[in-house]
């Protein structure tokens, strides 16, 4: 009756199927993850856009948990791990999530996949902008995993700003948005109208 | 010559009026600078400017039977000219948001250079008003992923006003090297130049509970330089007071906030 496991299809992240804790939509991914780290919880989390119509997404992500923190993602539609899986499942609007637990040691094997590890705090960064939770996250989080977090501030976004299509798809809706909310409240008039060039319109993908 | 800016971020937290004050302060060096907390629902410049006891604001410039002057919520302060809003929720409420226009019309015609410190959310009228008054915006973000994706929000919003970007300044930077990695890459699809990379300070908070602008309270601090040399980036372009003055006022009247 459950859905298969995360990874049961052909990909490099192979988890057992956990006992499913909870499953629903999120405006903001900063609750489950802050579940985990209260609970310690060692297991995985599965995120996916909840408007997956709208933005024409894909993405399924899995985060998993050692002891609430964050350790391995990786993402399903690009195959990538580490935080440029972070990259490919972050996005703006709410997730639906579901939280699994699973015995410490059946994770254990999985953990072994470096290739797919983020820093401790990049979730609570990059899916949450939640910089609490982040600080906490790397307290909580063992010593030598803190010290992989060095430098790697900057890759989930440098991996998110590679992804052309997805950004040229935050524009678009976010400009739909503006002339929607504009003829709502009564500044369509204020409005620039189509094809008036302003600078970097050069840096967008038109359909 | 006048040219407004609104100073703008897809969320809170970004150290957006800490950024605003800055910005105004170095800019002050060339020219006449006006600073304006436009952020009437959550306002919060007062207390970076040591205006906490301020006792006319921009909310009493937005009463429809308004009995003060601009002069009487325009304060000189750090070498700028500093209009605060105050936090009363309601003096809020009785405020009418369309009133701005008036507002910024009028301190157009004395200075060369007006910072509207915006709302950080897009949700309502009055919040998009100052991005929709402002010839540029200068985008403020944290190097993470959703404050990118907000900021970019934000910045399509501003540019289907005809509000094109003056630059992006990442604030609160941990990784300066991965961040001028990205930079490059970012200024792409903003269609403003990255302004600069400031690094994540405490002497932030501290100049805040000081009451003072971070150049005022720490001008040689790492995070001061790079304000400064974002403040140095922004090209203000001439623009004739009769003009904007009309054009604020031409604008279309928000109803309620």
């Amino acid at each position: 009756m459950q859905e298969p496991g995360p990874g049961s299809e052909a990909t490099p992240m192979r988890l057992p199927r956990g006992d499913l804790l909870r499953s629903h939509v999120v405006d903001d991914p900063a609750g489950p993850l802050r579940t985990a780290l209260d609970r310690q919880l060692s297991g995985y989390a599965v995120f996916e856009p909840s408007d997956a119509l709208l933005l024409g997404a894909r993405e399924r992500g899995v985060l998993t948990f050692e002891a609430g923190v964050p350790t391995l993602a990786y993402e399903a539609a690009s195959d990538r791990g580490g935080p440029d899986a972070i990259a490919e499942f972050a996005h703006p609007g709410p997730y639906r999530v579901e939280l699994y637990e699973l015995p410490a040691s059946s994770l254990a094997a999985a953990h072994e996949a470096t290739d797919l590890r983020v820093p401790p705090a990049t979730p609570a960064t990059e899916l949450a902008d939640d910089p609490a939770l982040a600080e906490r996250t790397r307290e909580v989080a063992p010593p030598e995993r803190v010290d992989d977090d060095g430098d790697d501030e900057a890759s989930a976004l440098e991996a998110f700003l590679e992804d052309e299509e997805k950004i040229s798809a935050i524009r678009e809706q976010a400009r739909d948005e503006a002339e929607q909310r504009a003829a709502e409240w009564g500044l369509t008039g204020e409005l620039a109208g189509d094809g008036e060039p302003t600078a970097g319109d050069d840096a967008l993908t038109t359909e | 010559m006048v040219e407004a800016f609104a100073v703008a971020s897809g969320k809170g937290g970004t150290g957006k009026t800490t950024t605003t004050l800055a910005l105004g302060m170095a800019l002050a060096e060339d020219h006449d600078v006006t600073v304006v907390d436009a952020d009437t629902g959550m306002a919060n410049l007062l207390f970076h400017a040591g205006l906490d006891d301020a006792d006319t604001t921009l909310h009493d410039l937005l009463l429809t039977d308004r009995e003060a002057t601009v002069d009487d919520a325009a304060y000189d302060r750090f070498g700028m000219r500093v209009v605060p809003c105050g936090t009363s929720l309601a003096a809020f409420e009785n405020a009418d948001p369309a009133r701005l226009r008036d507002v910024v019309a009028e301190l157009a015609r004395d200075t060369d250079v007006l910072l509207l410190d915006s709302p950080a959310a897009l949700g309502s009228k009055s919040a998009v008003l100052p991005l929709v008054l402002a010839d540029r915006s200068v985008v403020v973000l944290e190097p993470t992923i959703p404050a990118l994706s907000d900021a970019l929000k934000v910045q399509e919003y501003a540019r289907s006003y005809g509000t094109a970007t003056a630059g992006v300044l990442f604030n609160k930077v941990r990784d300066e090297a991965g961040v001028d990695r990205v930079a490059d890459r970012a200024s792409e699809y903003f269609g403003g130049e990255t302004l600069a990379t400031v690094p994540a300070t405490e002497t932030a908070r501290t100049a805040r509970r000081a009451g003072e602008p971070l150049l005022a309270h720490a001008p040689t601090c790492p995070a001061a330089t790079a304000y400064r040399e974002a403040a140095s980036r922004i090209d203000v372009r001439d623009g004739d007071e009769a003009d904007v003055a009309a054009r604020f006022r031409s604008a279309v009247v928000p109803e309620t906030p």
